[in-house]
């Protein structure tokens, strides 16, 4: 199973319900890197993915290669899951 | 100006005398009239530049007399007695004073070498007698900036290469700036100092001759860049019903105009940006256009998108055909904006063949990416401005849309590296302070413009200064400051062992090092409600600079890191947040990872392509640029071939050689870009002659796929 990287911003109305969905992932055992776009570290690997809304998700194989990414949007938790185990090995 | 006093051998006899103001020595004088020795001048001099008191003026002033009478010099010159007042002053600890008392000027050696020998700091400048003025002009300016416009510590940052001041020796200007043709077309030519006044033009031909004198008038002005916003839009009211060969005369005039300017200031060509565009961009759409006689038209400018791409088109065949000897033309450089919108606009495929086929035949075309909802407006090398909100509704009256940057300053990347030897908390913390040293550097320069523009239409920029419209030609409210940077990829190997193109880690590193500059200068921005911005210096000359400091004050380390030939003296650090010019990459994999930094670079980015010989087909270079557009973030892009021109027989073949191909005479000279224009290798400094050399040119690659389409492959 690859991991879940998530950027946020303090102001930003929908990034709440994406960290929450962080956490969700975290209790279920799932790998999950938490961005903030106001952070040197934050806005650094954003740019590496060329993420310029939040927030937005990102999941990687073991291999660090993207799999699947939301952009300025918020899946739902389901689909999250669905495209993370479909990239499991 | 002369300031030599003469001291006769004859007269020397009176140095005996107790008061030399009875001396019989003759002074020639700045106002080159001789006057006799007088040591009340000094003590004058003291009082009126310093703030000595008298009675120590005059102590002074005896003291240096004596010191006079009692030589056996033969001749003393001004600079000399200035000089010993200084000692003086030192004496006496007047640290202060003896600044206030410096004089600027040149040693007699250097000013010989300038007039003998051309100047390298800039290739724009050609060596003649305007070249000669300009740079003595400016190396007093230059000096008189260190000494009186910025403070101690800026200047000694400077002196070190800690970080650059660009162009002090334009200090008493801004920068570099953005215009719109709106401002011409709707008050006319009436400048401050002006002896005629012209109202708004007529004909087209007459609109033209307007924008090159106005464009004269802001190069005595500004630094750097003059960039005109949607050109081709804005001239299209007056080419209403002109047939095709009449629009390519105006084309051929507009172009050969700009390219034929070196008769302005300093001899130097104006660096003229176009600003062009297929579609009407979408914040000009349903502005009235204003027309022929300054008048509006009754139509919007949405209603002269055929003319707009019929002249954008003509400008094109113009660059195609090149000078008079097939050459490309250095300036003014198109920039063709790829936007959402123009990949709706009927045509676009047509008129994007057309100029990537100039791309690769000439090299002239500059594609800027504006995705999204971004409008920009570039200016310089690669500076441009995202319209904001304000700009936007500013579009509705297009003639306030006129910007400039205040200053550049760029930092020494590579210096903070060595300094922080490895410990990351030294590096960030050492890049922090060296961004306030920049923002310092701005409010100093920004108060003083201050002082100058307040002096209003009466004062020295009094262009800039001149109410049209209810605002001062200069919107200061809607100036930037940059800060840009040199050797990203050096402080990043010092850093950590290796250049940002051997691994993902190292690259990484690297955006950390820009998204921390980002943040910082955003804060200082909120800080001063200043528009603080980063941007990719061109550093022509500065990524020589310092690299040269560094070469002297961090050796060894230095040596092993510094890009070029350390024998030849041709020494480097890679221009801005660029990979090793000399890394062997695909040009689309540069294009991407160098378009990785561009969202953080708020001012303007740009990655250059360089073809050497190569000549792609149109169709190639269109399919990546649409792919660069689709699948990157990268802001601009420019496909740089090389040339051979031959001054004997006049024709330009392609590629850098020593003779020419069609003569075989060696009075050649070799053309391609230096940064962000193109210029003959003859005027380049030595950084950039190691720079050329290491470039890998991208020979093959984009021909081999021809018409498939390229993969691009991103992740």
């Amino acid at each position: 199973m690859g991991s879940v990287k998530i950027f946020t911003k303090a102001k930003c109305p929908k990034c709440p319900a994406a960290k929450e969905m962080a956490k969700t992932l975290k209790r279920e055992g799932v790998h999950v890197l938490n961005y903030d776009l106001d952070t040197v570290d934050g806005l650094a690997e954003a740019s590496f993915y060329s993420i310029l809304s939040t927030p937005s998700i990102i999941i990687e194989d073991e291999e660090e290669k993207e799999m699947a990414s939301w952009r300025g949007v918020v899946p739902t938790l389901q689909e999250v899951k669905e495209r993370l185990f479909k990239s499991a090995p | 100006m002369s300031t030599v006093i003469d001291m006769k051998g004859d007269r020397q006899r009176l140095i005996d005398e107790a008061e030399t103001t009875d001396m019989a020595l003759f002074v020639r004088t700045s106002d080159e009239s001789m006057l006799d020795w007088d040591r009340q001048r000094i003590v004058d001099a003291l009082v009126r530049e310093t703030y000595v008191d008298y009675d120590t003026a005059r102590e002074i002033a005896r003291e240096v007399e004596e010191l006079i009478t009692t030589s056996k010099i033969r001749m003393i010159t001004a600079p000399l007695i200035r000089e010993l007042v200084d000692a003086k002053l030192i004496e006496r600890g007047l640290e202060q004073a003896r600044r206030m008392h410096t004089r600027l000027g040149m040693p007699l050696f250097d000013v010989d070498q300038l007039i003998l020998h051309p100047n390298k700091e800039n290739a724009n400048v050609p060596h003649g007698p305007e070249a000669t003025n300009l740079t003595l002009a400016e190396r007093i300016k230059k000096e008189y900036a260190l000494l009186s416009v910025f403070s101690e510590e800026i200047a000694d940052a400077h002196m070190r290469g800690d970080l650059h001041l660009h162009d002090l020796g334009f200090v008493d200007r801004p920068y570099c700036s953005g215009q719109s043709l709106e401002f011409i077309k709707r008050f006319g030519l009436s400048l401050p100092n002006s002896i005629a006044m012209a109202k708004p033009a007529k004909h087209p031909e007459v609109l033209l001759a307007h924008m090159v004198k106005f464009a004269a008038a802001l190069q005595s002005h500004f630094a750097g860049a003059i960039g005109w916003d949607s050109v081709n839009l804005f001239f299209a009211p007056y080419v209403v019903g002109m047939s095709d060969r009449d629009l390519e005369q105006l084309a051929q005039m507009m172009i050969f105009e700009f390219s034929q300017q070196a008769v302005a200031r300093g001899g130097q060509a104006i660096f003229t940006d176009l600003n062009l565009y297929w579609e009407v961009p979408k914040h000009f759409e349903d502005v009235p256009a204003i027309g022929p006689g300054g008048e509006a038209t009754g139509k919007t400018y949405s209603e002269y998108t055929n003319e707009a791409q019929r002249f954008a088109r003509a400008l094109f065949d113009v660059y195609q055909d090149g000078d008079g000897s097939g050459r490309p033309f250095f300036f003014p450089k198109p920039l063709v904006h790829i936007t959402e919108k123009f990949f709706k606009t009927p045509g676009h495929m047509d008129f994007l063949n057309h100029i990537c086929d100039v791309a690769s035949e000439k090299g002239n075309t500059y594609f800027v990416f504006d995705r999204g909802e971004t409008a920009k407006i570039s200016e310089c090398c690669r500076l441009s401005f995202k319209l904001d909100q304000t700009d936007l509704e500013d579009a509705r009256q297009p003639w306030k849309m006129r910007y400039c940057a205040l200053q550049n300053v760029s930092l020494n990347l590579p210096r903070i590296a060595y300094l922080a030897k490895g410990e990351d908390t030294r590096l960030f913390s050492r890049i922090t302070e060296v961004i306030e040293m920049a923002v310092k550097a701005h409010l100093e320069k920004k108060l003083f413009i201050e002082r100058l523009l307040a002096l209003g239409e009466k004062g020295p920029l009094a262009l800039l200064a001149m109410d049209r419209d209810g605002a001062p030609y200069l919107r200061m409210h809607r100036a930037s400051f940059l800060i840009g940077m040199v050797g990203l990829n050096e402080l990043v190997q010092i850093h950590t062992g290796q250049e940002m193109h051997q691994s993902k880690q190292a690259f990484k590193f690297g955006l950390k090092v820009i998204a921390h500059m980002k943040l910082l200068v955003d804060k200082f921005g909120e800080r001063y409600r200043m528009h603080f911005v980063l941007e990719q210096t061109p550093a022509e000359s500065t990524a020589y600079r310092f690299a040269k400091l560094d070469l002297k004050y961090h050796s060894p380390k230095s040596g092993h890191i510094v890009k070029g030939d350390i024998s030849r003296g041709e020494v480097y650090y890679t221009n801005s947040t660029h990979l090793n010019n000399s890394a062997v990459l695909n040009p689309i994999e540069r294009v991407r990872q160098e378009g990785l930094f561009h969202p953080l670079i708020e001012a303007g980015a740009l990655t250059h392509i360089w073809l050497g010989e190569a000549r792609p087909s149109k169709a190639s270079l269109a399919n990546f640029v649409i792919k660069t557009f689709q699948l990157t973030q990268n802001d601009q892009i420019a496909f740089s071939p090389e040339f051979t021109t031959c001054n004997a027989c006049n024709r330009t073949s392609r590629g850098l050689r020593t003779s020419c191909i069609y003569c075989g005479s060696e009075d050649v000279d070799g053309i391609t870009r230096i940064t962000g224009y193109f210029t003959k290798l003859s005027s380049w400094n030595k950084g950039k002659i190691g720079e050329l050399r290491n470039r890998y040119r991208n020979q093959g690659f984009l021909q081999e796929k021809k018409e498939e389409g390229m993969a691009l492959e991103v992740g």
